[in-house]
Parts: C-alpha cells; structure tokens; sequence
C-alpha cells in the first residue's frame, strides 16, 4: 500500500501532530513492507513537491490541529490547490483532526467538510478520527500519554491490515463528546486549587510575562483618545 | 477632540469592520457587490474594509508568543496588527469571502487563525464546554457574506454556518447572519447589517 501522509500542523515537525503521526507509522511499520512517505503542508515552498506526492499516493492521510473550528489556513490552501486540479481517480483519503480541548464537540463540525471534499475529488472518504487533548502532550510524564500513544499505534497497525481506521480505536479516542458533570466538577475542584490553567502559567512564567498576562495591546478607548 | 466623541456617540451607530477575502483580481463582481455593500452601510456607520489580498499577511505558525511570551501580541511582523486593531475596536465584523473548495477561502481562514491573539489561553467553562477566556472586554458580533462556487449547494452553506456558529462561541461572539450574494438582496444584507 502506498500511503502518503500529510502534516497540515503549522508548526511542521516541531508538532504534536507529528508526534502522534510517529506512533502511527510505528504500529503501521509492523506490519507493512512499505514505510509512509511524510510531507509537511506548511512547507508552502515545496508545493509542487506535495501536490505529486498526493497525486502519486494510493492512500492519503491528513492530520492537523483544530484552528478556529476548523481547518489551519495554510491546509485549506492545499485543499484549494488540489480542489483546483481535479484528476483524481481511485485514491482514499482519511483524515486525523486533534485539538488542545478536552472534548470533541469543537472538532466534529469540520467532518462533514472534510467528507464532501473529498466526494468533490471523487476519491473515497476514509473517516475522520479526532482527538481532544492533544496540547502539551510532548511534556505531559509518559504515564499520562501511554494510552493515547498506544492508540495511535494500534490505530497505524490496523490501518496497514485493513486499509482504513478500526472502528473501535476511532471510537475510543473520540472520548469524550463534551463534558460530562463529573469532569466539569474535577474542572472546577482544580481551578479552585489554581491547577487548571498551570500549563500556561508554566510557560508565561519562564518567559517572565506572567505579570503582562493580561494584557489589551490592541485596545482603543475613546476615553484615552478624547483625554 | 471632544468632537469626535460626540459625532462617535450620536451620530455614527456603530464601528464595523470588513475583512474582504476575494483572492483572485479577475473576480470583479465580488468586488463591486462588497463596495456596493460598504458604500451603502458607510452612510450611518464607521467602516473599515481590509482588501486582504492587497495585505502583507503571514500565517499563523502556533507559536503562542500571543499567549506567553508577549501577550495579547502576535509576534509575526506584517500588515496583520490593523486589522486586530479594528476587529477588537469595532461591534461588528463582516467576513467575506467568495466560495473556493466549498469554504470561505484560505485568506480569509489566514487571518481568522489570528484573530487568537484577541482571545487569553486560560480555560473556562461556558455553557458545559471548555473555551478559552476573554483578554477583551467586548468582542464585535459576526456576519459572514459569501458568494457561490459553480457547485455549491445548501449543504455546503450549511457547513460554512455551522463552522461560523462554533467560532462565534469561541470568540465570545455572536453569528448575526449568513447571506449569499446571488440569493440575498444587497437590501436586505444592508438592512440587516445596520440593525443588528
């Protein structure tokens, strides 16, 4: 199977989208003779190179973090680009949507975009696989990320059997839909302790602007400007 | 001085701004609609239009210098920093764009990811689910202007709003309306425009 990837994170490499992907081709390898090839859609200089790369591929996966509700910019225009071209024929296409909220409520409107253009392409849809809760996982202690790790490998591994995402795995990772009472009193016990927001803290911390956290660059105020 | 704040108050209704998202020269109709548009509306309120496609503008690359080094600044330096000025200043804020691959277009999309910078990293809980805390005291109502792709359908008008009704939660905002400048009067989206 020729399986392309594609790594819509802005942030390329230095991503939490290309550390889920590494524990997809892991699993993936396992059981394939042919490693995925890897291209990274924020490289807006090599376009060219991408657009063949998807062009030659049997198999496409594509996987960005939730910006604004959806799609980053810099992956719609891949999408217009291929929309733009229109030679597709017998190519299937999944997709993997993570974002840094817990719950996947915010993730799932993009879906049914993602199926119609891929039905535009007259290529077939794979399925969308989301996951919450992906922020700061690359310093998160590894007791917390083994299980989501090891579903991104058992998910790469099925998907070099049987061509698609196991149903069970998308389901697990899609855990939880919205908040239930239970987490949001947890959300509310530890914001009450100042443990919510200590990711952030952490780092406005170590860039000494923990004090300017606050603070409203852009805000005009007639008060200001009749003074 | 002391005039401008009384012609603020009484005269003007409100700030609005427009993020124009047309990405292509040749697509004049567009064009000439959305001045139309702004031409008409400009007669009781404040307009700002952004020509996007005129604009220095740079992606976002996920650096959250806007959340933790400098906040509630970007760090990339283009022509991005007036448009944030006038979004977070204005009570209403037009996204148009023409249809390309069955969404608004990825100009348009460049600047929105930006518009993150408005918004404080902390998390809190509204309406059960997690969204990120306000930086600003007010943010400007949403309305979206659009216009068809050869293949558009209802479905497609359908997904764009339901995406736009979800961004407008998360940025404390509010989604007044989703008009199709082949199905909508230029009347009525003025009419609503003004009366929000």
């Amino acid at each position: 199977m020729k399986l392309a990837i594609f790594n819509g994170s802005p942030r390329r490499k230095n991503s939490n989208s290309t550390v889920l992907v590494e524990h997809f081709v892991d699993g993936f390898n396992r059981f394939s003779d042919y490693s995925p090839t890897i291209h990274y859609v924020a490289d807006t200089k090599r376009i060219n190179d991408n657009l063949e790369a998807f062009d030659s591929a049997e198999y496409v996966l594509i996987i960005f973090p939730l910006y604004t509700d959806c799609m980053p910019g810099v992956v719609k225009e891949f999408f217009e680009k291929i929309c733009e071209r229109k030679i597709y024929q017998s190519k299937k296409i999944g997709f993997i949507v993570q974002s840094g909220f817990p719950e996947i409520i915010h993730s799932i409107w993009i879906e049914k975009y993602l199926q119609k253009l891929v039905n535009r392409l007259n290529c077939d849809y794979l399925g969308t696989v989301i996951k919450g809760g992906v922020e700061g996982i690359k310093i998160m202690p590894p007791i917390m990320t083994k299980k989501l790790y090891k579903n991104f490998e058992m998910l790469g591994e099925y998907f070099a059997n049987h061509q698609e995402f196991s149903p069970k795995i998308k389901a697990k990772l899609a855990k939880p839909y919205k908040m239930s009472y239970v987490r949001i009193l947890f959300f509310k016990l530890f914001k009450s302790l100042g443990f919510t927001n200590f990711y952030w803290n952490m780092n406005l911390k170590k860039n000494e602007a923990f004090e300017k956290r606050y603070d409203r660059p852009y805000e005009i105020s007639i008060a200001t400007e009749t003074k | 001085m002391r005039n401008n704040l009384v012609y603020y108050l009484i005269l003007v209704r409100m700030k609005i701004t427009v993020l124009n998202g047309n990405m292509t020269q040749e697509n004049i109709e567009f064009e000439r609609l959305i001045n139309e548009f702004i031409l008409k509306v400009s007669e009781n309120n404040v307009v700002e239009q952004f020509k996007l496609n005129e604009m220095n503008l740079h992606y976002c690359t996920g650096c959250w210098s806007c959340w933790w080094k400098t906040p509630g600044k970007c760090a990339i330096n283009d022509d991005a920093e007036k448009i944030f000025k006038s979004v977070i200043n204005s009570e209403f804020v037009v996204f148009a764009s023409p249809i390309y691959a069955g969404f608004t277009g990825s100009l348009l999309k460049k600047i929105t990811d930006r518009l993150i910078v408005l918004l404080h990293p902390y998390i809190e809980i509204i309406q059960k689910e997690t969204h990120h805390k306000k930086r600003y005291d007010n943010y400007p109502k949403i309305g979206l202007i659009l216009q068809r792709e050869n293949e558009t359908d209802s479905e497609d008008i359908k997904i764009i709003t339901d995406i736009y009704k979800r961004f407008a939660i998360n940025f404390h905002s509010k989604l007044c309306y989703v008009k199709i400048l082949e199905t909508n009067t230029m009347e009525e989206i003025i009419h609503e425009t003004c009366n929000i």
